[in-house]
């Protein structure tokens, strides 16, 4: 037993204690502690790991909670219905805030959460139906056959399991195929549409399931506390969530177990222990406890968990992969097929000409080298290439079919891989992970699947098939390491690794060999011939000529957006304007 | 509805929209150059429209211990790190801005208050009390965490928001308090019956727009500033020192909170709490602006304070319902036009 | 972690842990800060007033802060009874911390003196008697006095909270029997810094009278921009406004402002044979005397009547049962509900099984703004 599965347990032997060890208010404490990690596990979801910042989730414990508030008093509706009916009413309130509001960028989403949640109040607070200011009274307790859920300690049964099912799913869902997703989602996304994740919709899916928790979340509270009004569902509710999730440590589903025990049991304390210091009770609660969150978050800015993680001496967490059954292959183009053709393509920025009406193709089979000085517009081609950025005009074909107008995500699902010239790695994730994010498309099973753990077949083999290609990228013994702390030559090659974990025809790399030592661009240069061999064709940028001119078929050669030359390595060195825009540019 | 509502609910937005629009400034501000959503920033309109009420009333207000308290603190902090760097030689100018000035207004507020002086004598000394609040509050809880995530940031602004609040309540109480209007006089616009105060607001606000146009175009600071806003490693590297640009935007935001909070004393009553929903009103202002120019910044605060005004109208009990749900779709279509830019990652 | 929390659970456990106590205890929660702040610091501030002994037994007070939130508050509730194993429990400002508590209340098994007017179903009344006058009660007062001077259309503006509900509806509720129609439901909050939209709503109603349901100083907003914009009807407020605060912050624009009260408000005025004349003049001297002139307010009176009445109910519950026991508590509540002619600073209550407030009008009187202070209208 690994001390991690060991703290697990002690945490379960605990869970299942204190209802008959603690006093009557402490159970009392830990039903409020675990409503409030309900929602903040969503928030960490949410925010810590997808990175949108939602000032929101108190709206949806409100929608659960009057949703069930309301069937229960009003139209004496069984608890047992109104729990699916106010899950339903979020999950659709969520789905259409969502769809609107998450694919607002940048700092317009945390501003959106802001107003939904304020709006949301006062409709709380205004509507007949729901008591208006003073809320619902009478909320039925809820019962489980003949088990009436009255007292603080039945219902810190039923919060509890929710509470553990809800970190037990989050955990599941997090080591899987869309969990890797979700968590290249709030630096990397870019590159996470590159391999054919539907960020937009990944978004969706984790918001939709931050709301959800936050539904059960309000289901049980006005169960629990048998009242409903608008106060404990306004915006510094809100913001108290957010507070759980940074103090616990954003990053990791425990935090929410975390982050919401000290702040409910930190408040506790104060209310006990300051009127002994002060005359005035209460004024001094919330500024002294201001004043120990700025303290911690000085300290650590983290939050809580990872001091939390170094108490409990984990071996490495994530296991080596076990072999597995390969996963199926792409069908090949045969050698010499028409692969890329690219036909005229521009690209502008402002009044900067980046591609200008550039033509060149690809037969299958090759390694075609692009080169040309820095700005040149090489990274760009990638982009139109790949579909990061959208060409202004011309075509680009791929196998025949116009890819030109397709998300990156399409143009990755029919065989096209890449690397990036700037690193694009999750810096906190294994080796291994990052490059199972390339197998992406190589597995069906989605966030439900993995939550129920249906996944596990398909998951050895996505992680058994990256295993695989980081050996052979020559990093094995870095395989669990995390990408981030890899020199930046050796994360280059993880994101070969992850390239091919993703079986394409086409492969772009961006800069492969900058960074690397000589021995390692021979065993890089080694690599790449053997993948043509294997009928997978390259397109390369590169500025080390030596390495280039070994390597490629053909070259391709661009200065200021245009194509300068073409042709065989050896044509290409003794062309006059080539040479001149080598070594004219450096005088 | 008629002309002569429509005309009196326009200038109660213009009034009200004018003090966003500074607030959206200062948030603005803030932001670029730190990446601080300044949550505190309704806090220096309660603290200096209640210390001026309360200066009328002739009685100390309380804001001077929080000035010596959190000038000691600052000084506490300068000095370890003059101690751990062997750089004593800072310790007099330590002492002279964190300690010596303070005192120094204190005293000058201590002074006064029994003496009864003119309006603008008392409006002088809330500025010198409330303005440093700004940079010493920079010193003390930003600074140490200025390379920090912006939700962890934001987070420390929350923290910062209670503990002035909670000061607020202990030293202001928890009733409302108003100011004596600058002006009494009334002018007849039209059909409108203006009060010189309202004008007042609107005139003041456009001056410091002014101001800062000229601040940041026309002067070495505010070159710096914008520098700083734009890229802060850069900034940096060519010898701007970032944490002194930080302590410079959180002085402009307390002179802007400052003068906000004395504009709007006489024609409303505030509360210790009441800063926050200006403050937030004046933030969604920015983002409607973009969060990047200060222009369109100030001219979505004016739109939220005229659709507060119809809003509150039409129908008072939803009023911020309508607010914040009308946002929603201008920050939809913004969204929509401005390029994604991802997070860095924090190392 | 679960080490941790485990051992930081256990030493708050024996922190807090109840001493076995022969003295009676009474749990309180309150807002002093947060939104409800300006009412909740008076309803604190009375408890360094009250008596030392409740029925000749000698009496301990646990106060705790709930910030005005209606979870904090129901959080406090369950803590007062199963952690300080209190005899009855009081509080809180606002509704719905109110409800909650009466909630908890009803659970738990513990008397509730609520100091907040709430209205509950009937069979939650069993545990929860209520101190304040009924807002009905307050606002019939208004109701007469428009009648009296022909006001036939009534414009309301109060409070986007609990209280201004409440005050809509007693408002509204003596609008058939006075004669009079209410022709607007504004709302503002707190902290608005402008009401001017909803002021022009209700200028274009013409109203004869205006009422508002603000609470404090919270209630000159929209006094004032009235009478700025020339509005020459009459202006009526509600118990929560009555203040010196209130006057101050409204200066010259609030004069004549008519509102119910208690009648400690204006104890000086009450003529000598009034009921309540000697405990509201006692009760409001000692608060001024405490906390600064001109300081008097209804709610102070509030905690200090709901302690009377304990005081009053204490000895008969005390010939049954040991305080600290279920069967205290019950007879505790039993004897509330016979509790007969206690005189407190507001008014004489007379407890029934159905009645749990035990107010009338001797608790109620009409005060108004003359030269910047609240005095008793004739």
């Amino acid at each position: 037993m690994t001390p991690a599965r060991a703290a697990f347990g002690l945490f379960l032997a605990f869970l299942v204690a204190a209802p008959f060890a603690l006093p009557e208010f402490y159970v009392t404490l830990m039903n409020y502690i675990g409503l409030a990690a309900l929602v903040t596990l969503g928030l960490v979801l949410l925010t810590g790991v997808a990175g949108l910042m939602s000032f929101g989730q108190q709206a949806f414990v409100g929608i659960g909670a009057y949703a069930t508030g309301v069937l229960t008093t009003v139209y004496a509706v069984s608890p047992w219905l109104s729990l699916p009916a106010g899950l339903a009413l979020t999950g659709l309130a969520a789905l259409g805030i969502g769809a609107i509001t998450v694919r607002l960028s940048g700092h317009y989403l945390p501003i959106s959460t802001i107003a939904w949640g304020i709006a949301l109040y006062f409709v709380f607070g205004n509507l007949e139906i729901l008591g208006r200011y003073n809320g619902l009274q009478g909320v039925p307790p809820i019962t489980v056959g003949g088990w009436t859920v009255d007292s603080g300690r039945d219902s810190y049964v039923l919060i509890w399991v929710a509470t553990l099912a809800a970190l037990v799913a989050a955990r599941n869902l997090l080591d899987s195929r869309s969990g890797r997703a979700v968590r290249a989602l709030r630096f990397r996304g870019t590159m996470a549409e590159s391999f054919g994740v539907d960020t937009a919709r990944l978004k969706l899916v984790v918001f939709l399931y931050a709301a959800l928790l936050a539904a059960l979340s309000g289901w049980l509270y006005a169960h629990f506390l048998r009242f409903v009004s608008p106060g404990p569902f306004n915006v510094n509710a809100g913001i108290e969530y957010l507070f759980m999730a940074v103090v616990g440590g954003a990053s990791s589903v425990w935090g929410a177990v975390v982050g919401a025990s000290v702040l409910t049991m930190l408040k506790e304390w104060l209310k006990d222990i300051l009127p002994a210091l002060f005359e005035q009770s209460g004024n001094y609660e919330v500024i002294v406890f201001g004043v120990l969150m700025v303290a911690l978050l000085h300290r650590t800015s983290a939050g809580l968990m990872p001091a939390f993680a170094r108490l409990v001496p984990t071996s490495r967490r994530e296991a080596r992969p076990r072999e597995a059954a390969p996963l199926a292959r792409r069908e090949r183009p045969r050698a010499g097929e028409p692969l890329l053709d690219v036909r005229a393509a521009h690209k502008q920025f402002g009044g900067l000409v980046a591609v200008s009406h550039l033509s060149f193709d690809m037969k299958s089979g090759e390694i075609l080298g692009l080169i040309g000085p820095n700005g040149a517009g090489k990274s760009t081609m990638f982009n139109l290439i790949t579909g990061v950025l959208a060409a202004d005009d011309g075509e680009i074909l791929f196998r025949g079919e116009r890819i030109d107008r397709l998300p990156s995500r399409d143009i990755a699902r029919r065989g096209i891989g890449r690397t990036f010239q700037h690193v694009n790695l999750v810096g906190a994730m294994s080796v291994l992970e990052n490059v199972a994010i390339g197998a992406h498309l190589r597995g069906r099973h989605g966030s439900v699947a993995s939550i129920l753990r249906l996944d596990r077949a398909e998951e050895a083999r996505l992680r058994a098939e990256a295993a695989r290609q980081v050996e052979r990228a020559g990093l094995g013994e870095h395989l669990l390491d995390a990408a981030g702390s890899l020199p930046l030559g050796q994360q280059r090659l993880v994101e070969i690794a992850r390239a091919l974990a993703a079986d394409p025809v086409l492969l772009l790399l961006d800069e492969p060999a900058a960074g690397l030592r000589y021995r390692e661009k021979q065993a890089l240069a080694a690599l790449l011939r053997g993948l043509r061999e294997e009928g997978i064709s390259i397109l390369l940028v590169e500025h080390d000529m030596d390495f280039v001119m070994g390597l490629v078929d053909r070259l391709v050669v661009m200065d200021f957006g245009e194509k300068l030359a073409e042709g065989l390595p050896q044509e290409i060195q003794r062309n006059p304007a080539v040479i001149e825009a080598y070594l004219g540019g450096i005088e | 509805m008629t002309a002569e509502i429509v005309a009196w609910l326009a200038q109660d937005g213009i009034t009200n929209g004018a003090i966003y629009a500074l607030l959206a400034l200062a948030l603005l501000l803030v932001f670029t150059v730190t990446r601080v959503i300044f949550v505190p920033q309704g806090e220096f309109i309660a603290y200096a429209a209640l210390s001026l009420a309360l200066m009328e009333s002739g009685r100390v207000p309380g804001t001077i211990y929080i000035l010596l308290a959190g000038g000691a603190l600052a000084a506490a902090m300068e000095t370890a790190r003059a101690v751990r760097e062997r750089a004593l030689a800072r310790l007099p100018r330590i002492l002279a801005l964190y300690v010596v000035l303070p005192a120094a207004v204190a005293g000058a507020v201590w002074w006064a208050v029994p003496r009864n002086l003119a309006q603008w004598v008392q409006i002088l000394l809330v500025l010198a009390m409330v303005v440093p609040l700004g940079p010493i509050m920079y010193r003390v809880a930003y600074q140490p965490l200025a390379s920090a995530s912006v939700l962890v940031l934001f987070i420390v602004s929350m923290a910062v928001h209670y503990v002035l609040m909670g000061l607020s309540l202990v030293f202001f109480g928890g009733e409302g308090l108003r100011s004596r209007p600058f002006s009494e006089g009334q002018f007849q616009l039209g059909v409108l019956n203006v009060s010189a105060q309202s004008l007042w607001v609107v005139a003041a606000s456009l001056v410091l727009i002014a101001a800062l146009w000229f601040l940041f175009e026309r002067t070495i600071y505010g070159k710096a500033l914008r520098a700083t806003a734009v890229n802060r490693v850069g900034a940096r590297l060519v010898g701007i020192p970032t944490n002194l640009m930080g302590q410079l935007s959180f002085l402009l935001a307390a002179f802007i909170g400052a003068v906000s909070g004395i504009l709007i004393s006489p024609i409303t009553t505030l509360y210790y709490d009441t800063g926050f929903i200006i403050g937030l009103k004046g933030f969604v202002g920015a983002i409607l602006g973009g969060m990047v120019s200060y222009p369109l910044a100030a001219v979505g605060a004016l739109a939220v304070g005229l659709l507060e005004s119809f809003a509150s109208f039409w129908a008072s009990a939803y009023k911020e319902s309508i607010v914040f749900t009308l946002i929603i779709p201008v920050l939809v279509w913004l969204s929509l036009r401005s390029h994604h830019v991802e997070e860095e990652e924090e190392k | 972690m679960n080490r941790t929390l485990l051992a930081a659970v256990a030493a708050a456990a024996t922190l807090g842990a109840a001493a076995a106590h022969a003295e009676i205890t009474i749990g309180v929660t309150l807002g002093a800060t947060g939104p409800g702040a300006s009412l909740g610091i008076h309803y604190k501030n009375a408890f360094q007033l009250m008596p030392k002994t409740l029925g000749g037994e000698p009496v301990k007070y646990v106060i705790l802060e709930d910030g005005s939130d209606a979870t904090n508050a129901g959080k406090n509730a369950r803590k007062l009874i199963t952690e300080d194993r209190v005899d009855a429990i009081m509080g809180s400002n606002g509704v719905p911390s109110s409800l909650q508590i009466a909630q908890v209340a009803f659970e738990t098994k513990t008397p509730y003196v609520c100091l907040t007017p709430i209205s509950l179903p009937p069979e939650k009344y069993h545990w929860t008697f209520v101190v304040p006058q009924p807002t009905e009660l307050m606002m019939g007062a208004v109701a007469e006095h428009m009648k009296a001077n022909g006001v036939k259309t009534v414009g309301f503006i109060g409070f986007s909270d609990g209280w201004g509900d409440l005050m809509y509806k007693a408002t509204t509720h003596h609008a058939a029997a006075y004669g009079y129609k209410v022709v607007t439901d504004e709302r503002y909050a707190r902290a608005d810094t402008s009401v001017t939209g909803q002021i022009l709503k209700i200028l274009a109603a013409k109203p004869d009278a205006v009422v508002v349901g603000g609470s404090g100083t919270g209630g000159a907003l929209p006094h004032v921009a009235l009478v700025e914009r020339g509005y020459k009807g009459r202006i009526y407020h509600n118990h929560g406004t009555v203040n010196a605060e209130f006057i101050k912050v409204g200066g010259k624009a609030v004069e004549g402002a008519i509102a119910p009260t208690g009648p400690l408000i204006v104890p000086e005025e009450l003529p000598a044979n009034y009921p309540t004349k000697k405990v509201s003049l006692d009760f409001t001297k000692r608060y001024e005397e405490a906390f600064g002139a001109g300081r008097r307010n209804a709610f102070g009176g509030y905690s200090y009547d709901g302690v009377l009445i304990l005081d009053a109910a204490v000895p008969a519950a005390l010939k049954k049962a040991k305080p600290g026991t279920p069967e205290f508590r019950a007879a505790l509540r039993d004897a509330l509900e016979g509790v007969k002619n206690v005189v407190g600073s507001h008014g004489v209550y007379n407890m029934t099984a159905t009645n749990h407030n035990g107010q009338d009008e001797r608790a109620r009187v009409l005060v108004r703004v003359e030269n910047g202070v609240w005095r008793l209208l004739k």
